[in-house]
């Protein structure tokens, strides 16, 4: 029951009401009786539709009763002739179009008018897009309404252009109407196709896009369905699906490979790895820290060859320079890499190269960055006028990513601190998109080689792009407010690590790290040796710190953790005894 | 300059505590009036009727004031040769209804109600060559059928009897330009449907599809100043979105980005103090429906005091723990 505002009435009212229902309650147990009867003795006549038509003329969500005068009308059209069966359907659409007006947004009633028309002979599409235009009037956000004029366009196939004028219209009458811009986004790349642009559209429609779009928010500067549709014209690339990384150790006895797109490995595509040109095998695994199968970090345990050679020969030969090349292959998709090792080395690495301040554009990349540019300028100005406007500084943030984050690390710092200010009801949103930011700007300028990453005393609450750090060794974390490690397994090489004053109370997602050997939690809210298990699956952690956690207010904190993790050789600096 | 912001105002003296008991007493109460003018109008959702009682009242821990035997017999008397069920006997079958009725003996967990072979088969039969799902022989096309088949086999153990990736590209098909889902492809994105949509990509676990990052921001500009939040830009607020809206955030990892304390205050202001119940916005008349998504809606945020919910199924968590059923969650 939607929108039925609660009335206080006497107690006579209510005796009144309760007799008028009384009776209205008869006669629908005696009308609905009767239909069935009807139905279970296949009398499809018109009483029949008579009667069905009296009790859903009142509550048109009976859905059976709609599908007793769709039986109806099977049998009549086979019985009848065309004209007359003709005048029936129109007859029909009159009673729907008044049951309509009744309750606009039942399920039944318009999808009962899609099975009438579909059954006519020389259904009148024209007059059905009238009726599309009449209801959109009395409410231009049913979407009722809207599907079915879809179903109408596509079934007497309306010229799609006359469609985008419709919205054109619509949207001239109203900017603030969803319906019609989400409209918009999906006939654009029909009637003016270009699938070289990310967007799909031409270039020069999306410049007369940015401009109406403009128009809407300079008059209304808080109607989000102008921002919602101008942030799709900016774009949102996809990245090509290839391999970004691949890391290749001899002791471990693996290979590590992340992908530019999540993938099954053996379903959606297939992943082999040569060793010195031989295919070996091995098993593919992700280690999510959740159910899906698909992931962009894939680990390859226990390779050997399937040919002459025997592995550990090739490993124990020290003389012999090694490489390793995994092949990508897919649907529309083939990536290679490849990783050189001298002779006594390891272990190595190749990352995928990309140029400093590019690695994340794509996201805005329908537009060209003279778009960009313009965008930027005329958004600037409409900030100066309403400097406390959530949307423009958004807006902002989001175009000076994409044209240069390193130069406008600044501004877009002190913009997600401003959105915090303005709009506290989404403080954790643009929390967690100015650790985006933050995150990004580091990994601009980061080299992989280094594989050591200090990412502390940054305010971060969340760590994005996990997976551009799968080469890290080294990490610090301390001083932020991440509140849980799970986006930590990625760090399949991390040896180190430092969350030092955080929020964490957990330590899920730590347990798949085999070669974290050091790790420092102090001053987290870790309460309970549970909330330590996950560390126990660490095959090769020795040191841990916990100092000025809840857990230690317990004396029998030593005990506890030496216990629960018993390969642990040190704890807050004292030893195993 | 602009349209002001649809939204309601919270009086100074709605409710806000939560009135358990009261709301306990309105669900047990419900059933017991068969003979009223409002239950029999409601009786074409019945089946869903008895699924969202039965759910609110364990969420409470009062599910034993329901009567078990009652509900386990109508269940059985909705199935249909063909294996579906109606939303009450006589009524035709739907996957709507078939998909409450999964719900009710899986609760009950009396799967031997129904014939499972017959309703799996009733399931399967609905898949479209595209990968889509109609909700009964009469062909109307939606994702939110899609979620019932899949969420339905899934209860039953038996999601191998659909082609689980055309059903994938289906969904994937209804995806917008805002990052969220409508109910066919072309269709408007909307909170229920965006629901639904990640409620299946979530048990199938695809959902890398999504951008969740682009999503949640549409998502939690659902919540307005009243603390409510609504199914899409400038409409108003709703208790039964505080399911829809913050469900999907809860699925894409994203629940925190909305302020929990200013919705909480919303949907307890919907409670009816006198009858029992929660009611679509304060100060309107109560239903079953409204209860479920109002405690459902502050199971999420955390209400100590209820049973936490599992995000997808809309059921308690441990009934989905014990059914042994596996979803994907972005952390």
């Amino acid at each position: 029951m939607h929108g039925r505002i609660k009335v206080k009435t006497t107690a006579e009212q209510q005796e009144t009401k309760r007799k008028e229902r009384e009776k209205k309650l008869k006669l629908y147990n005696a009308a609905t009786g009767k239909i069935f009867d009807k139905r279970k003795n296949k009398e499809f006549d018109e009483d029949l539709l008579t009667m069905t038509g009296e009790v859903l003329s009142q509550n048109s969500d009976l859905y059976t009763l709609w599908n007793i005068r769709k039986e109806t009308f099977l049998h009549m059209k086979e019985i009848k002739a065309q004209e007359e069966m003709e005048k029936i359907c129109n007859d029909e659409l009159y009673f729907l179009e008044s049951c309509l007006k009744g309750n606009p947004k039942s399920y039944g009633t318009w999808h009962h008018r899609c099975f009438v028309l579909d059954n006519m002979a020389n259904p009148d599409w024209k007059r059905e897009l009238q009726l599309c235009n009449l209801f959109l009037e009395y409410d231009e956000r049913n979407f009722h309404c809207w599907d079915y004029r879809r179903l109408v366009v596509k079934r007497s196939k309306v010229p799609i252009e006359e469609e985008l004028e419709f919205t054109t219209n619509k949207i001239h009458n109203n900017f603030s109407n969803f319906s019609s811009w989400h409209y918009r986004s999906k006939l654009l790349p029909l009637v003016y196709p270009d699938p070289t642009n990310p967007a799909g559209v031409k270039e020069e429609i999306l410049l007369k896009e940015f401009e109406a779009v403009q128009n809407a928010f300079f008059t209304d500067p808080d109607d989000q369905s102008a921002w919602f549709y101008h942030r799709w014209l900016l774009g949102r690339g996809r990245k090509k699906m290839v391999i970004n990384c691949l890391y290749a150790s001899i002791p471990q006895n693996r290979v590590i490979v992340t992908t530019s797109q999540p993938i099954l490995v053996g379903s959606s595509h297939q992943m082999e790895v040569f060793l010195k040109d031989v295919s070996i095998e091995g098993s593919w695994s992700n280690v999510a820290g959740n159910s899906s199968p698909y992931s962009r970090l894939w680990i390859s345990f226990r390779f050997s060859l399937t040919c002459e050679f025997e592995a550990e020969q090739l490993f124990s030969d020290s003389d012999q320079d090694i490489s390793f090349l995994v092949k990508l292959s897919g649907s529309e998709c083939e990536s290679t890499m490849a990783v050189e090792m001298s002779a006594g080395e390891m272990e190595g690495w190749t990352c995928l190269a990309e140029e400093p301040g590019s690695k994340f554009s794509h996201e805005l990349s329908a537009a060209t960055s003279s778009t960009l540019e313009r965008e930027l300028e005329s958004i600037r100005e409409l900030h100066d006028v309403e400097p406390n406007n959530k949307w423009t500084l958004l807006t902002l943030i989001s175009l000076m990513k994409a044209l240069d984050p390193l130069k406008y690390m600044q501004e877009i710092n002190q913009y997600t601190e401003n959105l915090q200010q303005i709009d506290p009801k989404r403080r954790l949103y643009y929390k967690d998109f100015r650790s985006r930011c933050v995150i990004e700007n580091y990994l601009e300028a980061y080299d992989y080689n280094s594989r050591v990453v200090s990412l502390n005393n940054l305010s971060l609450t969340t760590l994005y792009h996990p997976e551009l750090l799968v080469l890290t060794v080294t990490m610090n974390l301390s001083g932020n407010s991440l509140v849980s490690a799970m986006n930590l397994h990625w760090l399949q090489c991390l040896m180190t690590l430092n969350l030092d004053n955080n929020q964490i109370s957990s330590t899920a997602g730590l347990g798949s790290l085999s070669q974290l050997k050091d790790l420092s939690l102090r001053n987290n809210l870790i309460e309970k040796a549970e909330d330590l298990e996950e560390l126990s699956q660490c095959p090769s952690l020795t040191v841990l710190n916990i100092k000025g956690n809840p857990i230690c207010n317990n004396t029998h904190v030593q005990s506890i953790v030496f216990s629960t993790i018993v390969r642990l050789e040190s704890l807050d600096g004292t030893v195993r005894i | 300059m602009g349209s002001p912001v649809k939204d309601v105002t919270i009086s100074e003296n709605a409710p806000k505590t939560l009135l358990l008991q009261k709301h306990c007493d309105y669900i047990a109460a419900y059933g017991s009036k068969k003979d009223e003018y409002e239950y029999c109008m409601t009786e074409y959702l019945r089946m869903s009727g008895i699924y969202w009682g039965l759910t609110v009242m364990d969420l409470m821990g009062q599910l034993d004031r329901m009567n078990k035997q009652e509900v386990l017999d109508f269940v059985q008397r909705c199935q249909h040769e063909c294996g579906g069920v109606g939303a009450s006997i006589g009524h035709d079958p739907h996957l709507l209804y078939t998909l409450s009725a999964v719900q009710i003996i899986t609760l009950y967990d009396a799967q031997d109600t129904l014939d499972i072979e017959k309703l799996v088969q009733f399931v399967k039969d609905l898949q479209q060559e595209d990968g889509s799902f109609v909700g009964d022989k009469w062909g109307e096309v939606d994702t939110r059928f899609s979620f019932c088949a899949v969420a339905c086999l899934a209860l039953l153990g038996r999601l191998n009897a659909i082609n689980i990736d055309k059903a994938v590209d289906f969904i994937l098909s209804c995806m917008n330009f805002d990052g969220g889902f409508g109910c066919r492809p072309g269709s408007e994105s909307h909170s229920g449907q965006i629901y639904c949509c990640l409620g299946m990509l979530s048990i199938v676990g695809r959902l890398h599809h999504v951008n969740a990052d682009m999503l949640g921001w549409w998502l939690c500009e659902r919540q307005l100043p009243s603390g409510g939040l609504n199914g899409r830009p400038e409409k108003l607020p709703d208790v039964c979105y505080s399911w829809w809206v913050l469900a999907s955030l809860k699925i894409i990892g994203k629940i925190h980005w909305i302020d929990k304390e200013k919705l909480v205050q919303f949907i307890l202001a919907c409670q009816d103090e006198e009858t029992g119940g929660f009611a679509d916005r304060p100060g309107d008349v109560v239903d079953p429906f409204h209860t479920l998504f109002g405690i459902t809606g502050l199971s999420l945020l955390g209400e100590p005091v209820l049973k936490p919910v599992n995000p997808v199924f809309c059921m308690p968590e441990e009934t989905i723990r014990k059914a042994g059923i596996k979803l994907e969650l972005l952390p």
